[in-house]
């Protein structure tokens, strides 16, 4: 399947196409903290005055879109996860309401382990109740082309 | 005493870490985080699918990645993380986490850290850097 | 002369050292390793200028490609404006045949590497499609290889009378000097290395 990244890149990249919102609540924060091993107690006791999510907490939310409306599905599906990079900018507290606006970032192709492969960097940014930025998760989703392999 | 960046040379390596990724624990991040796809917490339904047994999400492995540094300094503040998901890691297994610091800049106060996870095989699934701020 | 001849900075999408860092990590770990090529993904990097850094930390820092073919990825050393010209580095399909033939008659040198390795290494393609003339030098040894990966390549090698490189493939300034190259002289620049490269004497190291 030939893949027009440039075609990609000009049509959908560098608009917001979803929004969604989200609650911080005290028991998932502790316990996505405690999974990961956390032992610092300001991400894994809420009586700890300054109790907040750890710095890679927002990974975890996704949009009510993962990808726009009509966006090729190259293999069928959403593809699978490649790496995340996370920039923190400020705490995220228990009860805070969080905001998460997606665009595609980027697009581009290589080859790997599995073939034929179309990157796409999906850009969430993420902002709580008081309108302060709190993160940015850059998420590199992968397709495949599964005919080509 | 936390460790401050003055404690702190170029090429210090992080304590490594073995992570819990049994199934148990691996379920209560999926619960913590919303992760309710099969692949992840179901050896059987994760096989269908046709991986080898369930695997350890990424974002999991990444928050590893971030504990690993809390552990070795729990004053640092990650400023950034970036982790590239190579290979999946198994659920069950016996995998190691790592860390070593490989820039350090004195303006910002800031150390830049390679980070892995390796299997058992010693292959590395994970791979990562962390921008980390020390008092 | 010890050089790691396959190595990604920030310049490649999943490259996360920066040169100066290499430099550092190679004196500060006392590694033995004179000089490092950077062989970043699709592309040649013509802007960056290390001479500053070499002299700085008395290390050999060269630049490379890695380019995407038919039969798996290719290093490309050499690079020069006819070379660059020749063809598109970045493309993910490039002719293995066509990516030979135009370095070597632009006067580099083209060494599939990591050849073990599924789908992006030359074995897999060979079994399915027949081996390509006008390959001489291999990638033996991979800092990244997994599993009988580098068997393969060493059995490939041996099999068809290639000479072999060893290169780390680092993408994180830590993993530097896994896999190397010895020659038995001095090497000086770009132009040194490929006529090492091209007068097959060398060796590859596993410093894992």
């Amino acid at each position: 399947m030939e893949i027009d990244v440039e075609a990609l890149k000009r049509d959908w990249t560098g608009f917001t196409f979803d929004t969604a919102e989200f609650e911080a609540l005290t028991a998932d924060l502790v316990g996505f903290a405690t999974a990961c091993g956390e032992t610092a107690k300001r991400y894994t006791d809420p009586s700890d005055p300054d109790f907040q999510a750890v710095p890679n907490y927002p990974s975890r939310y996704v949009g009510r879109r993962v990808l726009p409306d009509n966006f090729p599905r190259l293999g069928g599906g959403y593809g699978f996860d490649a790496g995340k990079c996370v920039t923190p900018i400020a705490p995220i507290r228990a009860g805070d309401k969080i905001t998460a606006r997606s665009q595609i970032h980027d697009v581009y192709t290589k080859t790997g382990r599995s073939g034929t492969m179309l990157f796409i960097v999906h850009r969430m940014e993420f902002s709580n109740q008081r309108g302060e930025p709190v993160s940015v998760v850059d998420w590199r989703m992968v397709q495949q082309d599964r005919g080509a392999q | 005493m936390s460790l401050t960046f003055d404690d702190v040379d170029f090429g210090a390596e992080l304590p490594p870490i073995a992570p819990d990724v049994t199934l148990a624990n691996v379920r209560r991040f999926t619960t913590a985080s919303g992760m309710t796809f099969a692949r992840f917490h179901d050896h059987e339904q994760a096989r269908k699918e046709g991986l080898p047994g369930a695997i350890v999400p990424g974002i999991m492995s990444q928050g590893i990645l971030v504990a690993l540094i809390h552990r070795w300094a729990p004053g640092a503040v990650v400023r950034k993380i970036d982790t590239i998901f190579r290979a999946p890691i198994l659920v069950d297994s016996h995998p190691v986490a790592r860390g070593v610091v490989t820039d350090k800049n004195d303006e910002t106060r800031t150390l830049e850290i390679d980070l892995t996870i390796q299997n058992e095989a010693k292959e590395t699934r994970v791979v990562g850097t962390a921008t980390v701020e020390l008092p | 002369m010890i050089l790691d001849l396959h190595n990604h900075s920030i310049k490649s999408d999943d490259g996360r050292a920066k040169v100066e860092n290499y430099c550092q990590w190679i004196k500060k770990r006392e590694l033995g390793l004179d000089g490092f090529v950077l062989t970043e993904h699709r592309q040649f990097d013509a802007e960056s200028d290390y001479r500053k850094l070499e002299d700085e930390y008395g290390i050999l820092i060269l630049k490379a490609s890695e380019v995407e073919t038919d039969y798996g990825h290719v290093l490309v050393f050499g690079v020069n404006d006819d070379l660059r010209a020749a063809y598109d580095f970045t493309r993910i399909d490039l002719p293995l045949e066509l990516v030979i033939r135009e370095t070597e008659r632009c006067g580099g040198v083209a060494v599939p590497c990591h050849p073990g390795r599924p789908r992006v290494g030359m074995c897999a393609h060979f079994e399915a499609k027949g081996p390509v003339e006008g390959v001489r030098v291999i990638e033996t040894l991979n800092g990244g290889s997994r599993g009988e990966e580098d068997a393969a390549a060493l059995a490939l090698a041996e099999a068809r009378g290639y000479r072999g490189i060893g290169g780390s493939d680092a993408h994180i300034v830590s993993q530097i000097a896994r896999c190397v190259t010895r020659f038995p002289n001095e090497i000086r620049d770009g132009d040194g290395l490929v006529a090492a490269l091209r007068a097959g004497d060398f060796e590859a190291l596993s410093w894992k």
